[in-house]
């Protein structure tokens, strides 16, 4: 049987390591803008020829990040009762990893937008 | 067994006899220290970290003293230098991170209702290096001997041998000794909190403290390992002459500052985490409800956890990198303060909506979130680039960071000391001195710190042994030292509270009425932990679950007896905590000294350039540790195997990847990994800071390609035998999986020589420059890491040799894959960059 | 408080200053003093309320709408603020080709500088003092001789460290002509709290003839100091330019009299002082690379240091 995106979005299971999938996105990002440019202003003793790729890489981050805070959305918004979700069922579970997964992604939408804004104001190697 | 039969006391109380001779202590003079249970060694740790802390506290004394006025000479400049290192290494190295380590030690059990931790005998192994490298590093101050080159070690002050002495290598050498207990402490807390769970206590039901040392346990395996990277580099110059950080041969210092700090930044959220971590177990209990908002707080420490490893750089916001490369991390260090004011703020919301029992612990914990936020905005402050490149090596950081570390370590611990002390003995502390020795402290930490600031704004830089009257902060300096004396009173205070202890009435079970599973321990504290492992429905289930401490004690949950004799607790499974197995502890044994005091003689021997005598420690360190392991674990079990009440069955066998054992050895990768990933990072460092990299000339062309892909294809084949030995194995096929192991020990055996040949080979000097100095690094490494490879795959052909691996019971075929594993990438990534990259260069 | 205190010292204080960044930075700290003081308050008035509140004061959701409020949005909205803010200081000022560059290299525990020479001529070397033009922008080329050094005048701008196998680069624009001092803050060994120097903010017109004055080899006559000098091989480590002493190994002395300080910054320009040095200064500068002469009679020290302080350019002397 052939899922639709909404279904394989609600089937989809958060679990520890989805937990962290939008802070992982925050450190490549900040990652790559620093490796890139650091790299870029020791071996060219220049900034990154291309800025561009800053606001690409920038928004897809921001895309990801985004995406799973709203899968994580749709799966706390599964039926039962409202927080704190403190019971010992699968349901519970499920949403307490959901809404910590929701409030990580808005954290790592804060950390991406927060590193984006030096490229933006400072572009020299200085 | 039905809920029936624990009706019956005589039943009762055959099941407590028997659990209390499984798990009575050693005795005798001698005997007591071999013991591996959690309450005996996490208070050891507690009691040896806590004097380390006196240790560096008196250190610090006497520095106020000499810092009182101008111009002052009580002491040397040499001893000065002396004095701050060791304050410094001591109380990061030998107080906070151990700290946290012992204090998890005794509580994570208690927290999940464990027996006792995994692994108890490597909790042993932890302390015993922990105490044998910090009276190493700590008593070198006695002969004169001190590291004096600060607790950051900035080369090239440190490794020029001519302008330190054998203090940089006690440093480097003791402390990275005691990084490896640390790291290894972690494996054990992180398998704690995933595996070791009562059936039930899922993810979101997990107590706070739990979720912490989840979170700093893995800050500290991604965090220590670039150090341990770091101090390997470090002591292949001081001892070797290989020039990683000399810029004549061209080697570079901020190496070193990267390595350190990339470690150095979230040792701070290492030693803070667990703070909040206390106080999100003791502010519920005195505001008498759930903690408001448990999701944000798991928000918050992972969201610190991530954020507290793009932070590094502000400790080198003076260095000249480019200000767009400082810019992303003063950004970085913006963005850590909102999960820290997310926990804040959870903690005042608990108590705005709770009912507030004012209480010792409680004061101390408000008291100290006062001192925290000072020091918090400071952070604010310094975080900020351009403030920083007037604060920074000031004054103003001194004040800074202890305005963190004494709100955010120190105050929450002794606040946690009079909440937890009833757990520990079962007895409270004096409300009237502890309250007595909080105002004093708090009145102290202000008025040493405070001024501070203001010193560091007019002038005064940090690691100075003395300042002159001219620059006008002799008055704020004399505040200074006065709150220093004031704090020392009312620590002393606390430690006169604490020796009064032994003459005090019991306090009853659980004193400050808490909801949590630690709370469980009765007065007389048995060894044994729990009577029976709870079925957890409730994140506080002594308040929430009904008769819940009655059924404990009675034995009506699970496991209520130890009919084998054994040291028994319950695996289950990382998410929803569904029971998976039943494992076999370790007993009190002598091995883990051993193997600590073995291990320890060779860092200490080497400080000393006593390599003979060293090599004859590492051989002795190998053998203890396989003894260890081969008496100690993988053991059939003499049944298959046993219920534990309830009609639930469990097996006492498990391997593969929901086993503890492959866990350990999973994360304990990932430490290696992260070492690992330090030096690649070095080579590629150097390569950024070089227009010509690799460069040319004679002693400096290598390693080739031939060797380093002979030495790939090697390690590819040793991982291929050794998978394919697992699945044979499994199949049935003992013999052909004794046959593919053998072959994978010569691959693993000519992948040692083949990884060295590369640089043998084409005479790569590595005393010469740093790029021979890097390659040879990076070829040992991987060499070493083969080496390790065949002792393993030899010891695992032994135990399948000697019938204690079979094709049911193949924990230690499926544990060393993992290794394997990551001893493919080590290899894939070390031979093509070394034999690879200097080609498309 | 800070009014009162930082009365005492303006000679190296980030609030006494004399520079243009310095200043910026200055006005920027005091925004952030007031603002986190400000916050410090209300949090200490809202956990005091909240502690003293009954049970159930607020509700589970108001309690999660006050953390996302006051724990998240306001924190990164005001965070984000102050970034924005603070990243235009970050940009270093302009430099052009003409602007004055000066060398200054940090060794234990002392500070070589080196102008350009004026007119185009050869540099000028000298040591423990940095003289700059107010109002011109200066570029500051930072390296460290030996260990990891580095370079801060409180009044004048931040901190730059100086590395060995590194040129790091502070541009500087004094704004108030003044005495001033400077220290070095990276830890560098025995002696780093001995490791200051003299920073003068001239006129333009000034430091053009002092550096002039400065370019010329030192006014030197025959004096018992001067054959004590070389008697005891000071020339082995020192220049005194016009004198057969030309070493590089510890700092030129050419216009030694003329500094406001001696022993980078830490001993009064008087001859005591500088004879004490001249004999042990492994005593008074522990770790100091410059030997202990204690054969030295203290007369012969005196009679160097007599010489010592009297070289000084013309223009300058008294």
């Amino acid at each position: 049987m052939k899922l639709t995106w909404g279904q394989r979005v609600r089937e989809a299971r958060v679990t520890l390591w989805t937990l962290i999938v939008p802070p992982t996105v925050w450190a490549v990002h900040f990652l790559t803008c620093y490796l890139w440019v650091a790299i870029s202003c020791a071996k060219a003793g220049a900034f990154p020829r291309y800025p561009w790729a800053f606001v690409a890489g920038t928004v897809a981050a921001l895309a990801i990040i985004v995406a799973s805070g709203v899968i994580a959305w749709i799966q706390s918004r599964r039926p039962g009762d409202p927080p704190p979700h403190d019971k010992g069922t699968d349901n519970d579970r499920l949403r307490f990893l959901a809404v910590s997964t929701m409030l990580l992604a808005a954290l790592s939408f804060v950390g991406v937008v927060f590193t984006a804004v030096p490229a933006v104001m400072l572009t020299d190697c200085r | 067994m039905s809920l029936h039969d624990q009706d019956d006391p005589a039943l009762r109380k055959a099941q407590e006899e028997r659990l209390r001779a499984v798990w009575e202590a050693p005795k005798g003079l001698f005997f007591r220290w071999t013991d591996v249970n959690n309450n005996r060694v996490g208070n050891w740790y507690v009691v040896t970290a806590f004097g380390f802390m006196l240790f560096a506290g008196v250190l610090a004394l006497i520095m106020r003293t000499q810092l009182a006025v101008p111009d002052n000479d009580l002491v040397s400049a040499n001893t000065f230098n002396q004095l701050f290192t060791l304050h410094g290494s001591t109380m990061m190295f030998l107080f906070a991170v151990p700290m946290f380590e012992a204090v998890s030690i005794i509580l994570l059990p208690q927290l999940l209702a464990a027996r006792d931790l995994p692994f108890p005998r490597l909790s042993a192994f932890g302390y015993w290096s922990f105490l044998i490298g910090g009276v190493f590093v700590s008593g070198s101050i006695f002969f004169n001997a001190a590291p004096d080159g600060g607790w950051f070690m900035y080369p090239p002050l440190t490794t020029r041998t001519d302008l330190s002495g054998l203090g940089a290598d006690i440093w480097m050498l003791g402390l990275s000794f005691i990084e490896v207990s640390s790291v290894a402490a972690a494996v054990e807390l992180i398998v704690g909190v995933l595996k070791c769970r009562p059936p039930g206590m899922r993810l979101n039901l997990m107590p706070l403290y739990a979720w912490y040392i989840l979170v700093v346990a893995v800050m500290i395996l991604f965090a220590f390992p670039p150090l341990i990277a770091g101090d390997i580099l470090f002591e292949l110059e001081r001892l070797l002459n290989w020039p990683f950080f000399d810029a004549e041969r061209g080697g570079d210092p901020l190496l070193w500052q990267h390595l350190f700090w990339i470690f150095g930044h979230p040792e701070v959220y290492i030693v803070f985490l667990p703070s909040i971590a206390l106080f999100a177990m003791l502010v519920p209990t005195f505001a008498q409800r759930h903690l408001l908002g448990y999701p944000w707080i798991v928000l918050a420490a992972v969201g610190t956890a991530f954020l507290s490893f793009g932070l590094w750089v502000h400790h080198m916001f003076a260095t000249g990198l480019p200000n767009i490369s400082l810019a992303f991390f003063s950004a970085a260090s913006e963005a850590v303060a909102i999960p820290t004011a997310v926990q804040i703020f959870v903690l005042i919301g608990t108590l705005w909506a709770g009912r507030v029992v004012w209480s010792t612990p409680l004061l101390y914990a408000v008291g100290s979130l006062a001192i925290f936020v000072i020091g918090g905005l400071t952070g604010v402050m310094v975080a900020i680039a351009p403030f920083d490149w007037q604060a920074h090596d000031t004054y103003f950081i001194v004040a800074h960071l202890h305005y963190v570390l004494i709100g955010g370590t120190l105050l929450p611990l002794f606040g946690g000391l009079y909440y937890y002390w009833p757990l520990v003995t079962g007895k409270k502390l004096s409300d009237r001195m502890g309250r007595t020795a909080f105002w004093i402290m708090f009145a102290g930490a202000n008025l040493t710190f405070f001024p501070m600031h203001l010193s560091g704004m007019f002038g005064m830089p940090r690691r100075v042994f003395t300042y002159p009257a001219e620059l006008g902060i002799g008055g704020l300096n004399l505040m200074s030292t006065v709150g220093a004396y004031a704090f020392a009173l009312g620590v002393l205070i606390v430690c006169i509270d604490l020796f009064r202890s032994p003459w005090r009435q019991k306090a009853g079970r659980n004193p400050w009425n808490a909801g949590t599973l630690e709370w469980l321990v009765t007065p007389e504290n048995e060894n044994w932990g729990v009577r029976s492992v709870p079925l957890i429905e409730s994140r506080y289930p002594i308040w929430d679950q009904p008769d819940f401490v009655k059924k404990v004690d009675e034995g009506r949950f699970f496991l209520p007896d130890a009919e084998e004799g054994r040291r028994e607790s319950i695996i289950t499974t990382v998410l929803d905590s569904r029971p998976i197995a039943v494992i076999r502890l370790g007993t009190p044994s002598v091995l883990p000294m051993l193997t600590a005091i073995a291990l320890g003689s060779v860092f200490i021997l080497t400080t000393y350039h006593l390599y003979m005598a060293a090599l004859v420690g590492a051989v002795a360190t190998l053998g203890f540790v396989v003894a260890w392991l081969w008496t100690g674990t993988g053991e059939i079990p003499e049944k298959p195997e046993k219920p534990i009440g309830h009609g639930i069955t469990l097996p006492l066998y498990i391997s593969g990847s929901s086993s503890p054992g492959w866990w350990a050895m999973f994360i304990t990768m990932m430490a290696d990994a992260t070492a690992f990933s330090g030096l690649v990072f070095g080579y590629f460092f150097y390569w950024t800071i070089h227009p010509e990299f690799p460069p040319s000339g004679p002693g400096l062309n290598g390693p080739g390609l031939f060797w380093p892909m002979v030495a790939l294809g090697l390690a590819a084949a040793g991982w291929a035998a050794t998978i394919g030995a697992r699945e044979v194995n499994a199949r049935g096929g003992t013999g052909a999986a004794r046959l593919l192991l053998a072959i994978g020990i010569v691959a693993s055996m000519a992948g040692i020589a083949a990884g060295l040949a590369g640089p043998w080979t084409s005479d790569l000097v590595p005393e010469q420059h740093v790029y021979p100095a890097i390659v040879w690094t990076l070829a040992i490494w991987t060499s070493a890491h083969s080496g390790v490879a065949a002792i393993m795959q030899s010891y695992t052909l032994a135990r399948s040799v000697t019938g204690r691996l079979t094709p049911t019971y193949d924990a230690e075929l499926r544990n060393i894959s993992v290794y394997m594993h990551f001893m493919l990438l080590t290899a894939a990534v070390t031979y093509l960059t070394i034999g690879l990259f200097p080609v498309l260069a | 408080m800070l009014t009162l205190l930082s009365g005492c010292n303006e000679r190296q204080s980030m609030f006494a200053t004399f520079g243009l960044t310095a200043e910026r930075v200055a006005a920027l700290t005091i925004f952030m003093v007031v603002a986190g003081a400000l916050i410090f308050i209300a949090v200490m008035a809202l956990s005091r309320h909240a502690i003293r509140a009954p049970e159930n004061a607020i509700s589970h959701t108001q309690g999660m709408r006050m953390v996302l409020w006051l724990g998240g949005i306001v924190p990164a909205v005001s965070l984000l603020a102050l970034l924005i803010a603070s990243l235009p200081l970050m940009r270093p000022l302009p430099v052009t080709a003409a602007d004055l560059v000066v060398a200054v290299e940090g060794e234990q525990f002392w500070w070589r500088v080196r102008y350009p020479g004026p007119n185009g001529g050869a540099p000028v070397e000298t040591a423990n003092q940095i003289r700059v033009p107010v109002g011109q922008t200066v570029e500051l080329r930072l390296t460290g001789a030996d260990v990891v050094h580095s370079f801060w005048v409180p009044g004048l701008a931040g901190k730059m460290d100086m590395i060995p196998g590194r040129e790091n680069r502070l541009v500087v624009r004094a704004t108030e002509a003044g005495k001033y001092r400077g220290q070095c803050t990276e830890f560098c060994g025995l002696s780093h709290a001995l490791m200051a120097f003299d920073v003068v903010a001239m006129e333009p017109a000034a430091f053009n003839r002092w550096l002039a004055a400065e370019a010329r080899p030192a006014a030197t006559q025959a004096a018992p100091g001067a054959a004590l000098f070389e008697q005891y091989g000071c020339a082995a480590c020192h220049a005194v330019r016009g004198t057969a002493a030309v070493a590089r190994i510890g700092p030129d002395l050419t216009h030694f009299g003329a500094r406001a300080t001696a022993a980078a910054g830490i001993l009064p320009m008087e001859r005591q002082a500088v004879a004490r040095f001249i004999r042990d200064a492994g005593d008074v500068k522990p770790g100091a690379r410059m030997p202990t002469y204690a054969h030295m009679s203290a007369a012969d020290s005196l009679q160097i240091a007599d010489w010592l302080i009297g070289l000084r350019p013309t223009e300058t002397r008294p």
